[in-house]
């Protein structure tokens, strides 16, 4: 606390609260605690976390980043690998988007287009696509499968890796699928144990403001009671609490900006479904699958699969879609346990607010089609940790920074994901009503504009804090079958040397990697009995 | 691999070999393990790296014969050509295979089938060269038999202290990445991947208590022997040079 004499504005920042566990609370607590030397007496980190709320536990995917933030948490590859349930994933699989039928899929892998940056590849694709008068998505012409090999690595269930590859390391990009509850639990050890964070199980009863009279009162917390621990004060609260968003939301009463007029999704039902048996093979990419008012993820873990149904209520009952889901899984679902997890889609006008920071849901939401809400997380722990104020005054600056940055990013994601609806052909209702001008954002509009004369690209995305590249937008857009339009625009194509090299190369990778790479089962296996080397 | 057949008197009393034949099981291998006890021996003709093992991801201390999968310039015209024959050739065409699956059980005597070291049967009445039987006539181990014996034997504890090794290396960092661009005679270059060898800078820099540690164990000989095999390099670019230029 700060003497009365002291200008509020030099106070250092040395005690970071976070309030709420879960994999935003741990992973914030433990980039802060690693970046400032937390065990060596740094900055100290405080995490409470009620015993008695559990964490909603639904990321069960990632994105490479996780590969970095496990780096710089100084985690090791294996030992994450055997504690959290965790699988490699090289992408998604999005299977009936375009118009339903039984072989209609098409990848966003992760892994950028052979020659993606040198030219533009998506012209010579369609070029030989069309001449070809191959089907629009027989899988040996399609975008994905023609200018990436991770493609066929997944359709073969093929791990990004072998045993001999270092932790960390990757044949083909990749990131990863875990269990989200065991997640939590590994990085609180670590946290706690090898980077020093001070965890306390307590519920917070109370948030007390810098004292009112104060000269110094500007509206900053001042502490969280706690139940048991009395007041817990910090120069800066990270609010991880979840949908209660009880600092951000409740206490300062930052307003939450809906966008389910974007996107419909409001309701999740999710199943964990055991394997047949121990050495079932184990899908390398999310699968995500078209339905009726939704569609459904399927995420292959060592143990089980994660699946579930997340649709728009509006379009589909609760019956209608547990049947759905019923019929998905098979008969392997009795039995099981069905939850039912509310949708909120969209998010805080604004993430920081005085030395308050809000990660995770308590920031926002989305349906998780492109895996966000953990990336999001990772992105925000960064931030905070790499720009961290060294003093109250800082903290404005950074926490319109911060503020600037999360807003760009959000609308940005919510961009990606409404692309995905918009170029299906399937016409339920739900699917259509996607399809409507009024409910597509003007910057995405203006963007499908411009595509239509030439392939997306770098020069679109100009920002330092672009989330997806332009290499994510060709895959869902040519994977969808948008057509762009290149008779204006025959400079685009002068140089098909370079494009059949690029064609040829991409073979090559493919055979290369079906001849070195083992089952993503094998290899899971093999972690398990050696483990990785760190070189 | 071929598939292994556990030794039994009564079904191989007859059964004879070639020993120097067992030199061929050394073709096209061009990355042969070898164990801390025989570093020494083959320091004086090849470099002596780590790899990683294709089915564990474990490092191994390997002899360099060759700079591509397949090449071993240490075997010509039939035979091995180096004074040294390492363990993992003299042992051939025998194994030590594993009662159970489980990793848990008894070591048998194991023979590949497929050897060219088995002896034919016309072959073994008609020629002169010499041939070992497995057994005495009175179904006691041979010589040649009880030397086998001795050379799995002392495998069998090599392959345990090179596993120490690693450990102990990995322990002290002292592992790094071997990169390796050659140019050849004929101006072909090549790059090898997947090799290891010992970071002589972290070596240097070891504190007191890890240095006395590795001496104590008696790893700093096998770690320097590492180092000094380095020199072996330029032979084996010179003889790689010499199979290309046809220069005998």
């Amino acid at each position: 606390m700060t003497t009365a004499q002291a200008p509020i504005n030099s106070v250092a920042i040395k005690t970071v609260v976070i309030v709420g566990g879960g994999n935003a609370g741990w992973l914030t607590a433990g980039r802060i605690a690693a970046k400032h030397k937390t065990k060596q007496g740094g900055v100290k980190v405080i995490l409470v976390e009620s015993p008695t709320i559990a964490p909603i536990g639904v990321g069960e995917g990632t994105w490479p980043t996780m590969r970095s933030t496990l780096i710089a948490l100084g985690i090791s590859e294996t030992d994450f690998i055997r504690h959290c349930d965790a699988t490699f994933k090289q992408g998604a699989k999005f299977a009936r988007w375009v118009d339903g039928s039984k072989d209609d899929f098409y990848y966003h892998p992760l892994v950028l287009p052979q020659g993606f940056g040198k030219a533009d590849m998506a012209a010579y694709w369609q070029a030989q696509h069309a001449t070809a008068g191959m089907p629009s998505f027989s899988p040996a012409s399609s975008f994905s499968n023609a200018l990436c090999y991770q493609e066929t690595i997944c359709e073969q269930g093929l791990a990004p890796k072998t045993i001999r590859t270092a932790e960390f390391s990757a044949v083909a990009n990749y990131a990863y699928h875990l269990d989200s509850g065991k997640f939590g639990q590994f990085l609180q050890q670590h946290c706690t144990e090898k980077l020093g964070v001070t965890h306390i199980l307590d519920d917070v009863i109370a948030i007390h403001s810098v004292a009112d009279g104060n000269h110094a009162a500007n509206g900053d917390i001042a502490a969280v009671e706690t139940k048991n621990h009395g007041a817990i004060s910090g120069d800066l609260f990270v609010d991880c609490t979840g949908f209660s968003s009880l600092l951000l939301g409740k206490h300062y009463q930052v307003p939450f900006k809906a966008c389910d007029d974007i996107l419909f999704i409001d309701t999740a039902l999710a199943v964990q479904v055991p394997y047949e048996n121990a050495d079932s093979p184990i899908a390398s990419h999310t699968i995500s699958t078209a339905q009726e008012a939704g569609w459904i993820w399927d995420i292959g873990l060592q143990h089980r699969r994660g699946v579930g149904y997340v649709y728009a209520s509006k379009y589909c009952t609760e019956e209608d879609a547990r049947a759905t889901l019923a019929q998905y899984v098979g008969p392997a679902i009795e039995g099981l346990t069905v939850r039912k997890i509310p949708i909120v889609s969209g998010h805080r006008t604004k993430f920081w607010q005085n030395n308050c920071v809000a990660v995770g849901l308590s920031a926002g939401f989305l349906e998780p089609l492109e895996a966000s809400a953990l990336v999001l997380v990772e992105l925000s722990a960064q931030m905070i940790s790499e720009q961290l104020p060294a003093n109250r005054a800082l903290m404005d600056i950074v926490a319109k920074r911060f503020n600037d940055t999360f807003l760009y990013r959000w609308d940005k994601i919510i961009d990606f994901l409404k692309l995905h609806y918009l170029l299906s052909q399937r016409d339920e209702p739900f699917w259509r009503d996607n399809r409507d001008p009024a409910t597509i954002p003007q910057s995405l509009l203006d963007l499908l504009q411009l595509w239509r004369y030439r392939a997306p690209g770098d020069l679109d995305f100009t920002s330092n804090n672009e989330v997806f590249p332009a290499a994510s937008y060709q895959y869902v857009l040519y994977g969808m079958g948008f057509k762009t339009d290149y008779s204006h625009s025959g400079y685009l194509l002068d140089n098909w040397d370079f494009a059949t090299q690029q064609f040829a190369q991409n073979q090559k990778m493919i055979n290369q990697a079906l001849s070195m790479l083992p089952t993503n089962r094998e290899l899971i296996t093999k972690i398990r009995d050696y483990g990785l080397n760190a070189l | 691999m071929a598939e292994l057949i556990a030794i039994n008197p009564k079904l191989h009393a007859t059964l004879r070999f070639q020993p120097e034949q067992a030199e061929f099981h050394s073709r096209g291998i061009q990355l042969l393990p070898v164990v801390p006890a025989e570093f020494a021996s083959i320091a004086t003709q090849s470099p002596i790296v780590l790899t990683k093992n294709g089915q564990t991801g474990q490092f191994v201390t390997v002899a360099m014969l060759g700079f591509a999968p397949g090449e071993n310039l240490w075997f010509a015209d039939g035979s091995w050509q180096g004074t040294y024959l390492p363990l993992q050739l003299q042992r051939q065409p025998f194994f030590l295979g594993q009662a159970d699956d489980s990793g848990q059980g008894d070591y048998v005597l194991c023979i590949d089938p497929d050897s060219p070291a088995i002896a034919q049967e016309q072959h073994s009445t008609a020629t002169e060269t010499a041939t070992e039987a497995l057994f005495q006539d009175d179904g006691s181990d041979s010589p040649y038999l009880q030397q086998i014996k001795g050379v799995l034997a002392e495998l069998l504890q090599g392959e345990q202290q090179q596993q120490q090794l690693v450990q102990a290396l990995l322990a002290a960092n002292l592992i790094q990445p071997l990169s390796l661009e050659i140019t050849f005679a004929n101006q072909q270059s090549t790059r090898l991947n997947g090799l290891y060898t010992i970071d002589q800078q972290k070596l240097a820099a070891l504190d007191a208590a890890t240095l006395v540690n590795l001496h104590q164990a008696g790893w700093l000989a096998p770690i320097y022997t590492i180092i000094a095999s380095a020199a072996q390099l330029y032979p084996l670019i010179a003889r790689k040079n010499q199979q290309l230029t046809g220069a005998a």
